[in-house]
């Protein structure tokens, strides 16, 4: 599904500041269009990821910073290893 | 559904302090999105949060110590984790390829599907650029500098390596498109023709060549200069030499692979004048056994 920026904050239940220091921090990056930002489940499902990192574990910022960076490469070998056997 | 204060580990007399200690520990191991390929740990995370949702909550814990509500009372909402996208095609803005950069540089099968399925990606590097570039026989095996013109004006210099051969594709790292955010530029690939050659064929690391030689070359031998990519070189002929006979220059072929080289092969061809020479004419009547050896001999019926 594709919502708004008003919709998204509804639906991953988070502050506009919160989010604006998010995408500021890159940690979500919604597609751009002409009519402003757009998010999907996958970026509400991030959201939820970060929101567990920082209320539920306790990590910091730069504590989430790191765990994202690294969740991403790890996502990134996953995705290479996933296309590995088509290729082959 | 089991007991929360069993799921979380703590006694049912655990400080809220406690209780939130121990579901963090667990959590932390047991997160989906930390553990994105274990089933498991998404059943066992679902168990953990639901008794941390109980009990985490000093209202709810005091309704389920009182038996108001059960264990499944504070069953979280089914959600989506981010795993579920993450490896999907619409992860491409979060996707990171650093982790494999390292093995991106190899020249292996496993670093070429690396860089194909990397450029289905945001952060992908720019695609490889094909060319062709015809090169005489002679480059072909010596090596040479060459310069490749593209269609936007610019131009590549390639080095062809000696011992090239034919449909032979050379990288040049870096060469190709730029590609998006921080994937850095193709390839140029470069598909070398080697053009024939008129005196020259190649077979493997061997090269060979049909030379010319006189009749009285052939019948008396001697030394004569044979072409080879690499420059003139002075071969013996030895007497009595017929056409088909062929002689091997040794080293003379094209560089191998592993070190040392491959040879030359020469196949003489005794060509007569072109103009009927009456000397020869009278010397070949006069020739008494000439006229007795029948070349056809085994092809007669």
């Amino acid at each position: 599904m594709i919502m708004n920026k008003q919709e998204f904050l509804t639906c991953a239940g988070l502050q506009m500041q919160t989010l604006e220091l998010w995408l500021e921090q890159r940690w979500l990056i919604p597609d751009q269009t002409s009519a402003g930002m757009n998010f999907s489940d996958m970026d509400v499902a991030r959201a939820r990821l970060i929101r567990d990192l920082k209320t539920d574990f306790g990590v910091n910022d730069e504590g989430v910073d790191v765990i994202l960076y690294l969740l991403d490469q790890l996502h990134g070998l996953r995705r290479a290893l996933d296309q590995l056997p088509k290729d082959l | 559904m089991t007991n929360p204060y069993e799921v979380l580990g703590v006694a049912p007399t655990a400080s809220s302090a406690d209780v939130q200690k121990a579901y963090r520990k667990l959590a932390k191991k047991l997160h989906p999105d930390l553990n994105p390929g274990d089933k498991a740990a998404e059943d066992k995370f679902k168990e953990v949060a639901g008794a941390y949702d109980l009990l985490g909550d000093a209202e709810k814990r005091k309704r389920f110590d009182d038996g108001e509500i059960d264990a499944t009372g504070a069953e979280r909402p089914q959600h989506h984790f981010y795993r579920d996208f993450a490896t999907s095609d619409h992860a491409q803005p979060y996707t990171n390829n650093s982790g494999f950069a390292d093995f991106k540089d190899a020249d292996d099968a496993l670093a070429e599907l690396l860089r194909r399925s990397e450029r289905a990606r945001a952060n992908r590097r720019g695609q490889d650029l094909h060319y062709r570039l015809p090169i005489d026989f002679v480059e072909s095996i010596t090596g040479a500098n060459k310069r490749l013109t593209l269609p936007d004006g610019g131009s590549l210099d390639v080095t062809i390596p000696p011992g090239l051969v034919d449909g032979q594709i050379l990288r040049l790292r870096g060469r190709g498109e730029p590609g998006a955010g921080t994937g850095g530029h193709g390839d140029a690939l470069i598909e070398v023709e080697v053009l024939p050659d008129r005196r020259f064929t190649r077979e493997g690391d061997d090269i060979s060549m049909e030379l010319a030689i006189s009749l009285p070359e052939a019948v008396l031998g001697g030394r004569i200069r044979v072409p080879t990519p690499t420059g003139d070189v002075t071969m013996t002929v030895p007497k009595g030499s017929n056409t088909g006979t062929t002689m091997r220059l040794k080293g003379k072929g094209a560089p191998r692979r592993g070190g040392g080289h491959g040879d030359q092969f020469v196949k003489l061809k005794v060509v007569l004048p072109k103009s009927p020479d009456p000397e020869l004419e009278a010397f070949v009547s006069n020739w008494g056994k000439g006229k007795t050896f029948n070349p056809r001999e085994d092809s007669a019926s």
